[in-house]
């Protein structure tokens, strides 16, 4: 099967809403919306569609299913590792789709990640919610009562040890920040575009959790996307250039559902889908043209590109500096902007524009990218890697 | 001001149970092979031993990380803001979560603690740590500065 399975799938259709701060669509329709665009997108009718992975929370594949107007799904299963489940949801496409369990499967995602805690007075209430899935047990019994209900809370206690281990300065956050934002200007979609920032402006913002200020955390958005995953060979007679699942993998800590106990507290799901993905997809760190680094927080990012490869642990800061990962350098990173400053879809947004990368039809567009890397990071820790290259 | 307390089930409420019962910290310990263990597990990861008891620990440990709040979504925990929340490895090796009284500015990597428990209901308990020193007076009581559960 492993021989079968990597750079036999592939990405066909993408779709995405607005990401936007107040929507007056209920999260149900930014959903659909994405779902419908996507399949238009691979030129398949939901008829075509018959996998279904649903985001973690809020609809289920039946309902998805109804409301589309998909017949007959094969194959469906939920895939609950918070930001890291999109990403991984690639490879369970692709295991179903090589496997034979189904022919086009589609991945969505969508939230009402800013209007679910400050609804607009005459929103029409809604009772769907996030399936906190594996954290929640943990965060309500051993982490809310010590007043740490947040995701920027939880990660500061590894990311406070990563900072004064290796003496992380605030410029590597700053540069993940600024970067993230740079991009979003020119991101068609992107909340922040018309919002540079500034080392000023980074600088003066207040903590959150510290080592956290404001414009280290992504940004709370309204928002839904999706894509579509067909095998190679079907892929080729489709409208768009096949965007190809070369390799993936997922990953998670020890124990994965509580940070305090880990032998390691920086070593994260990633360290250990990192090497997976790479043997799987056949490729090293340094062939990859474009990273869309999940960037829920930035020293998270930072930890990420160590656990890649990219810089020895400690060493990140050289990695985002001079340049590197701005549009341009060596190592574009989250061309669209991330969860920093497009929005935050919970990683599925990376796929998507790591896909558009590919194409060549990104509004950032890295000139002749071929091979595009994408993480995602949930839960307490939870990783997920996908690698992605032009069919050749 | 109103503060979360939750109401644990399961093998972390008997924790929480036998900590009230010996007014100390009590941590978990295999009985197969002796290591501490927690949060609460089933088996042990060393020897597979199902069967384990709640034993009272020095409540001496160190601070291996903290996590220093701006704000907080919870109004007794945001009333104190900035506060910090340590990452304590005791003595015996197991490491869990405890609220201090201690300014954040104070706290560093490595300091050494002492840890007590406050009992929030019949079933829960907090736990408290503060730096161990023997120049304080013992009058310096957590609730000195301020207690987010008052
Ligand atoms: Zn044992």
């Amino acid at each position: 099967m492993g021989t079968d399975l990597w750079g036999t799938t592939a990405i066909v259709g993408v779709g995405e809403t607005d990401y936007v701060r107040g929507s007056d669509r209920h999260v149900c329709d930014l959903i659909l919306d994405a779902a419908m665009d996507a399949i238009t997108d691979a030129g398949l009718k939901p008829a075509d569609i018959n996998g279904i992975i649903p985001p973690p929370g809020y609809m289920s594949t039946e309902e998805i299913a109804a409301h589309l107007g998909v017949p007959d799904v094969a194959y469906h299963v939920s895939v609950l590792m918070g930001g890291a489940s999109p990403t991984a949801s690639l490879q369970t496409a692709a295991m179903a789709i090589a496997g034979g369990l189904a022919d086009n499967v589609l991945v969505c995602m969508g939230w009402n990640g800013y209007s679910a805690l400050r609804p607009k007075p005459d929103a029409r209430p809604t009772k769907r919610v996030m399936n906190l899935g594996p954290m929640g047990e943990t965060v309500r019994n051993h982490y809310a009562p010590y007043g740490l209900m947040s995701a920027a809370q939880h990660y500061s206690l590894y990311l406070r040890r990563y900072v004064e281990t290796f003496g992380i300065p605030e410029d590597a956050a700053a540069a993940v920040a600024i970067a993230c934002r740079n991009h979003a200007q020119l991101n068609s979609k992107a909340l922040m575009r018309g919002a540079p920032l500034s080392r000023a402006d980074y600088d003066a913002a207040p903590f959150i959790a510290e080592p956290l200020r404001k414009f280290d955390c992504c940004v709370e958005t309204d928002c839904a996307t999706a894509v579509v995953v067909t095998s190679l060979e079907r892929a080729r007679d489709l409208v768009h250039p096949a965007v190809v699942y070369l390799g993936g993998a997922e990953g998670h800590p020890e124990p994965a559902d509580e940070i305090a106990n880990r032998a390691n507290l920086l070593e994260l799901g990633i360290h250990r889908a990192a090497p997976r993905a790479f043997a799987r997809a056949g490729v090293s760190p340094h062939d990859i043209d474009v990273l869309e680094i999940y960037d829920c927080f930035t020293y998270v990012v930072l930890l990420q590109l160590e656990a890649l490869g990219y810089a020895e642990p400690g060493g990140a800061p050289a990695f985002v500096a001079n340049g590197n990962i701005e549009l341009g350098g060596r190592f574009p990173l989250n061309t669209h902007g991330g969860l920093l400053s497009q929005g935050h879809c919970w990683g599925l947004n990376h796929v998507v524009e790591a896909t558009r990368q590919l194409r060549g039809t990104a509004d950032a567009q890295v000139t002749d990218a071929e091979l595009a890397l994408v993480t995602g990071y949930g839960d307490l820790g939870d990783g997920s890697v996908a690698i992605l290259g032009r069919d050749r | 001001m109103r503060t979360y307390v939750p109401t644990p089930e399961w093998i972390v409420l008997d924790w929480h149970h036998a900590c009230i019962a010996a007014e100390l910290l009590c941590i978990q310990r295999c009985t197969g092979c002796g290591r501490w263990r927690h949060p609460p597990r089933r088996f042990c990861p060393a020897c597979q031993s199902d069967q384990a008891t709640f034993e009272p620990v020095t409540g001496s440990g160190s601070v291996l990380s903290f996590a220093v709040s701006h704000r907080s979504l919870d109004p007794g925990w945001q009333a104190h803001a900035p506060y910090a929340t340590l990452l304590v490895e005791l003595d015996e090796g197991p490491r869990l979560l405890a609220a201090t009284t201690t300014p954040p500015g104070e706290i560093r990597i490595g300091q050494r603690l002492a840890v007590r428990t406050e009992a929030l209901s019949e079933n829960f308990v907090l736990v408290w740590a503060d730096p161990a020193s023997h120049d304080e007076p013992t009058s310096m009581a957590p609730r000195a500065r301020g207690n987010p559960h008052d």
